[in-house]
């Protein structure tokens, strides 16, 4: 009783069943109880194998192990020890990027690596901004109000108690957020540096709403993890603690619970028994191959290792891969729009400093004919380091003398973005390159072309950008075409022919397989997506532990 | 904005490219020579910046990181000579290093793709990177033959300069698509120099920050160990080079 009431005078909520912040040690940033890990042997057959340690896998597998679920998570990267491994400098965070080979194609080709793919444990989240918005109820139902695109087999409101124990859990800090569901965080929202709030006045001036927030970056010490430093390394792996990725947030708790995290563990095969269950995976570590049996298996790969996967688990059965005789795997892969647009200012702004997520705005998310497209876009502070920086110079057409000049002009300058909702597409497809990997593994192509739609989106997003940066009194403007973030590619639908998953997840043509990462997404609004990909596993664990689906 | 300007606040823009400054090939006669520690060719826009003198405040993994950059340059080991010496020039145009102190962009760029530390993706059309970057040597080499010049490196200064303007914009003709070969080879070359703690002196980043981090986040406000920058742009030439008149 008494610890009760001390915690509850000391702050913030503290989440339920979930002690991560508490089981971290507050002086060092490496997982606690590694050591003491749980091993499961290699003949043993778990209840299920998670492939991929990220925001779906890691959120899973914690959740499962709560509820008593004999839980194996197989990560390809590496189990990060932050003090250890990760730097305080742009280029030295190259090991945190997916850099194994990938061919990308189309009329508008994704770029990948460090713009949308992590590795290890803690996956994306590890290097993503910061941003957790919520999805708004509208993203769950667009065939049904805006003639586009697929609605999804489940509602908002089934997410909703999801989004709201994870943003007790990562804390999310910022204001009261007035579109989409109108909601308040646990955590109240952080200072806002010059860049920010000088362009926050230029919004107000051009009609246009911002707040703070929200960013998944306590406010204030939480549990053993520290308070943010400020100092605007978020892109490069958080290493004060601060910022919420699985490897915090979920993995202690994980740990403490019964949960083996076999990592640099890359799996490049699900197996099959005669009935058409899966039966197992098999993975290589170290060069060595390697089975483990288990009840079931949910991929968490992203939306491109997971299509890869089950496109390499070919079988009699599934000729064209797992779970594709539909051929619907690989397909409807998205990403967001993300132009940026950096505005020069006469007084110095650093923009290096303070987390890149610092303000936000979902005025225009939502389908507003008057525009000449369907659907929206939000608009969001980024804060580009120096090479980020040099590339945005360049991307605007300069480079040599004027490369330079605008590059030592770098601290009065500051920047924001916009993620436009594109549309998936049935031909923005991960297939299967003519190349393998160094473990004779084929590698993925990432096809991806534009639609009309979605350049009309593009179009008016940045002439946004501009009214803004203008209304801020901005002396000069530079402007990059970029893309942000993954999803799709294994859409949950409604019935076994539009996509790969049914609404519990679970593969449309293997029982016991499941899809627990952002790939389920049929549509992508225009929210960063990692809150609603672990509010996501988190619905799929509390369903499976309940047994309102059979595993 | 009604606000008085700040210290180190440079109400001018004479000096950016869209406003008729920096124009090529040389940098703005009025920047300052540096002072502290070292910048490429010596220029800067903080005088008395030097990023590396705060390595104590800097993490002990972070420090190993950085220090090794600017200590332990590495040898040329993918290319051969002739190409080195295309790339190296090219590398030299498109960052305008036109003297020493020079930072070792193509030996970083040469160490990466030796190790095989590449981006995580390839174009469809292209080939791997390594075989990009040989084949913009060979295509640079083209573009200077048909000037008359012996080679890229060889070129004048103008060639040089107009051979990269088309190359960025996509006109030339070689067998790769030009665009995306520029998308490779402009991505490592600015990773590289970008990357290193002399271009961070130059443009006064305040550089690794843990565990220290950032307390002054305003507006015109500085650490104190961070500089003011000593550059302004003479308004009598200034305001009819940029029509304000």
């Amino acid at each position: 009783m008494k610890r009760r009431l001390t915690l509850a005078l000391k702050g913030s909520l503290r989440p339920q069943e979930n002690d991560s912040a508490f089981l971290l040690d507050p002086k060092r940033r490496g997982v606690p109880g590694r050591e003491r890990m749980r091993r499961f042997a290699e003949d043993e057959r778990v209840d299920m194998i998670v492939v991929g340690a990220g925001a779906g896998g890691a959120t899973l597998a914690q959740r499962l192990a709560r509820r008593g679920w004999r839980v194996l998570v197989l990560e390809a990267g590496p189990f990060w020890d932050p003090d250890e491994d990760w730097v305080s400098d742009e280029a030295g965070s190259h090991q945190l990027y997916w850099t194994e080979p990938r061919v990308i194609g189309g009329t508008d080709p994704v770029e990948l690596g460090k713009n949308n793919c992590g590795r290890g444990v803690g996956g994306s989240m590890v290097h993503y901004a910061g941003f957790t918005p919520r999805f708004h109820p509208s993203d769950f139902e667009v065939r049904t109000r805006d003639g586009v695109a697929m609605d999804w087999p489940i509602s908002y409101e089934e997410l909703k108690p999801h989004y709201e124990r994870l943003e007790r859990e990562l804390p999310v800090a910022g204001q009261w957020w007035p579109w989409g569901d109108p909601h308040g965080y646990p955590h109240g929202p952080h200072p806002v540096a010059g860049g920010a709030l000088r362009v926050w006045e230029g919004a107000r001036r051009a009609g246009i709403q911002m707040r703070v927030g929200p960013v998944g970056i306590a406010n204030g010490a939480f549990g053993n993890r520290p308070h943010c430093i400020y100092r605007g390394f978020c892109l490069q792996g958080c290493k004060v603690n601060a910022k919420a990725s699985p490897l915090v947030t979920h993995v202690p708790d994980a740990l403490e619970h019964g949960v083996e995290i076999r990592a640099d563990c890359m799996v490049t095969q699900i197996e099959l028994d005669e009935r058409g269950r899966c039966r197992g995976v098999t993975y290589v570590h170290d060069g060595q191959e390697h089975f483990q049996a288990a009840e079931a298996i949910a991929v968490a790969g992203y939306s491109i290792e997971t299509p890869r996967l089950l496109l390499n688990s070919k079988s009699k059965r599934f000729p064209n891969g797992l779970a594709n005789n539909n051929d619907m795997v690989g397909r409807g892969v998205m990403v967001q729009g993300a132009a940026q647009m950096a505005g020069r200012f006469e007084q110095e702004m650093r923009m290096y400093k303070a987390p890149p997520p610092e303000i936000n705005s979902e005025q225009f998310y939502e389908t507003d004919e008057r525009r000449g497209f369907t659907r929206g876009f939000s608009i969001q502070t980024v804060g580009p380091l120096p090479i980020g920086w040099a590339e945005h110079v360049v991307a605007d057409g300069h480079w040599g003398q004027a490369l330079r000049e605008y590059a030592r002009d770098y601290n009065h300058w500051y920047t924001i973005g916009v993620l436009c909702e594109l549309l998936p597409r049935p031909e923005n497809r991960v297939t299967l390159a003519d190349e393998s990997d160094s473990q004779g593994t084929p590698v993925a192509r990432l096809d991806y072309s534009q639609c009309e739609n979605d350049r009309a989106n593009i179009a008016y997003a940045k002439q946004t950008l501009q009214r803004i940066l203008r209304a801020a009194e901005a002396q000069d403007e530079l402007t990059i075409d970029r893309y942000a973030h993954l999803v799709g590619g294994c859409a949950m639908s409604s019935s076994p022919e539009d996509g790969v998953v049914d609404r519990d997840h679970r593969a449309w043509e293997v029982p016991n397989l499941f899809i627990a990462d952002g790939s389920v997404m049929p549509t992508q609004g225009s929210a960063n997506p990692a809150l609603t990909i672990m509010a996501l596993a988190s619905r799929l664990a509390e369903r499976l532990a309940d047994k309102r689906i059979a595993a | 904005m009604s606000e008085e300007l700040q210290e180190g606040a440079s109400e001018d823009v004479g000096h950016l490219p869209h406003h008729g400054g920096a124009s090529d090939p040389g940098p703005p006669p009025e920047l300052p020579r540096q002072q502290r520690g070292i910048t490429p060719q010596m220029r800067g826009r903080y005088p008395g910046y030097d990023s590396l003198a705060q390595v104590e405040h800097w993490d002990e993994r972070t420090r190993e990181v950085v220090l090794d950059r600017v200590r332990k340059v590495p040898e040329i080991q993918l290319f051969d000579a002739c190409e080195a010496s295309t790339l190296r020039a090219f590398c030299d145009t498109l960052t305008g290093q036109d003297c020493e102190p020079r930072i070792p962009v193509l030996e970083m760029v040469d160490e990466k793709l030796s190790a095989g530390r590449l981006d995580g993706f390839r174009y469809a059309e292209m080939p791997a990177d390594p075989e990009t970057w040989r084949a913009v040597a060979a295509g640079l080499d083209g573009c200077a033959r048909t000037e008359g010049y012996e080679d890229f490196a060889a070129a004048s200064s103008d060639c040089r300069h107009e051979i990269v303007e088309r190359f960025s914009k996509g006109e030339l003709d070689w067998d790769l698509p030009v665009k995306k070969a520029w998308a490779v080879v402009t991505r490592m070359v600015l990773a590289a120099f970008y990357s290193h703690p002399w271009a961070w002196s130059e443009i006064g980043f305040g550089g690794p920050a843990y565990p220290r981090g950032f307390a002054r986040l305003g507006a015109g406000q500085r650490e104190e160990w961070e500089s003011p920058p000593a550059f302004a742009v003479d308004p009598v030439e200034d305001v009819p080079t940029r029509g304000l008149e």
